[in-house]
């Protein structure tokens, strides 16, 4: 369309996404004390309703389960995107698996408490299972429980990256971005500290395995104060 | 497949290669047309490929290139068609390399389109979104906030197009850049995330052109504007000026946009039956919007649909390349 003047060597993420990549990885998996206010989609009145951690936490003890909003389900999606397809709107705390037939898989998913961090497309670049997590070296500093885990943390339920990861890579750039499991299910749903974007392991495990390594990511604009002024 | 092919290219041997070189005749197409990065660009320059072998029996290049490389081909000669050139969005090219250089011309028959802000239909309905003027409204555009800062977001187009330069300065001159975020982003992250927006009945505006898919995906909403007034039209694009923001003003719609096919004047030495036949060319919106949704929605190979859209449009290509 509209004489778009493509700029030679434009980058997908953009150029302040660096910064706040380092900046997540440095709290890649840290939990946060305070989750900022974010609400729930009831599907059921189509209507948004008020989701905090304390909130989160009771329903999660009440049902051993997190709001149906956020469990695995079909849902109607008319989109150009193929199957196969990642679509994460962290703004909603959705992530889109496009389908056939105009279809998408949609999960809950727990987000960063700045979001994303910022918006494009990258893709599926590896894949784990169990993966071994190793805290940053600014993390391992500041936390005494991370000194133990400074080579590594071996894979296993307490392992905050969970039952798989996807590693997301831009070009083969692995962008330091994961979506991840977590031993924490009932913070699904909302914006806790990581940056990642973490699923309840079974999610995760069903995700992984309907996804190929390769497909396309792409990431909606929540996070958008990075671009802010541009 | 295109990695393991540079990794086999980097395991060959140079001598392996000089023999490659000197061995296979290398093939100069006749022709080479430009391919920009959208649907009815990618497919228009295919069908312009298909019916230039079968109507003349040229063979042509679709290379994939952005508006200024094409330009600036079309000038030096490496270049010789493009096949959507979109006005008034690039006059200041037009002016250069068509009214001032001479090496350009633009085929005179254009696809009619249009240019402005749209909103999904629950946007329109459920929070009154449907004047331009409604961006200005904080209590309005606070429904469009995605990262919880109390603003809106608006898509206003992909980095590097020249109507995202546009649409900056639009929101500018009426004022909403300071009650809204300005997203620049890659296309598909604007559409999924109208796409997402239906899937919730979460409002959504974002910048939007026709003929486009999207009308086709969703029950989508043109905002209103006050009309295009030549007058009220400052645009310098950041190419020009890098002061083009405070140099830019347009507090009013865009002009009626055209699309047209565009080639170097030297075609008409090298071969003139060919310049006869883009000056032909009439296609029409819903030819546009087909392709877009054919591309992008449905996925088909451009240059296959191409050979499909020829072969069904046999009588029309042969009216074109015979007038």
């Amino acid at each position: 369309m509209t004489g778009k003047l493509m700029i030679a060597g434009r980058t997908t993420l953009q150029r302040r996404s660096l910064t706040a990549i380092v900046a997540v990885a440095l709290g890649l998996v840290a939990v946060a004390a305070l989750a900022a206010g974010t609400q729930v989609f009831d599907p059921k009145t189509r209507k948004w309703v008020d989701y905090d951690r304390t909130k989160a936490r009771k329903y999660y003890a009440a049902h051993n389960e997190v709001p149906e909003a956020f469990r695995p389900q079909m849902v109607k999606f008319r989109t150009a995107e193929v199957p196969g397809t990642i679509i994460i709107d962290g703004n909603q705390h959705f992530l889109y698996l496009v389908q056939p037939g105009q279809q998408a898989m949609r999960y809950g998913i727990g987000v960063g408490r700045e979001g994303f961090g910022w918006a494009g497309i990258v893709r599926v670049g590896r894949m784990a299972e169990w993966p071994t997590w190793t805290p940053p070296a600014e993390m391992v500093a500041r936390d005494p429980n991370a000194v133990k885990h400074a080579g590594g943390m071996p894979g296993g339920p307490d392992n905050p990256l969970g039952a798989r990861a996807l590693y997301l890579y831009e070009r083969d750039q692995d962008t330091i971005y994961r979506i991840h499991g977590t031993p924490e299910p009932w913070t699904i749903g909302l914006d806790v500290s990581s940056g990642c974007i973490r699923m309840r392991n079974d999610d995760i495990t069903d995700l992984a395995s309907r996804v190929k390594v390769g497909a396309k990511v792409i990431v909606l604009m929540q996070g958008a104060a990075l671009y802010k002024g541009v | 497949m295109h990695n393991r092919f540079q990794q086999c290219l980097r395991k060959m041997s140079l001598a392996a290669l000089t023999m490659l070189a000197v061995s296979i005749p290398v093939h100069a197409a006749d022709l080479v047309i430009a391919m920009p990065n959208w649907p009815s660009g990618q497919a228009t320059a295919n069908i312009l490929k298909v019916s230039l072998k079968e109507q003349f029996g040229l063979d042509a290049d679709v290379r994939e290139m952005g508006t200024l490389i094409a330009f600036a081909g079309l000038d030096s000669g490496e270049v010789d068609i493009h096949p959507e050139i979109w006005l008034p969005n690039l006059d200041n090219l037009v002016k250069k390399y068509v009214d001032g250089a001479g090496t350009v011309a633009i085929s005179p028959i254009g696809v009619p389109a249009w240019q402005g802000i749209c909103a999904t239909r629950e946007t329109a309905d459920k929070f009154g979104i449907r004047d331009i003027s409604d961006l200005t409204d904080p209590r309005k555009t606070a429904a469009l906030d995605t990262d919880r800062d109390g603003r809106g977001e608006l898509w206003i187009g992909a980095e590097g197009w020249s109507s995202t330069a546009v649409e900056r300065v639009r929101a500018n001159s009426y004022g909403y850049a300071k009650s809204m975020t300005l997203l620049e982003t890659p296309e598909d992250v604007g559409m999924a995330a109208v796409d997402a927006a239906v899937a919730t009945d979460h409002p959504m505006v974002f910048a939007c052109y026709a003929p486009h898919h999207v009308f086709e995906l969703h029950d989508i909403v043109r905002l209103t504007e006050p009309p295009f007034d030549p007058a009220k039209w400052k645009i310098v694009l950041p190419s020009e000026d890098p002061l083009w923001v405070s140099k830019s003003s347009a507090p009013v719609s865009w002009d009626t946009a055209h699309f047209h096919v565009a080639y170097a004047t030297s075609l008409r030495k090298k071969y003139p039956k060919v310049v006869e036949f883009l000056e032909q060319v009439d296609l029409k919106p819903e030819d546009a919007t087909k392709m877009s949704y054919a591309l992008q929605v449905e996925r088909q190979d451009p240059y296959e649909y191409a050979k499909q859209w020829v072969a069904a449009q046999g009588a029309r290509v042969h009216g074109w390349a015979n007038p």
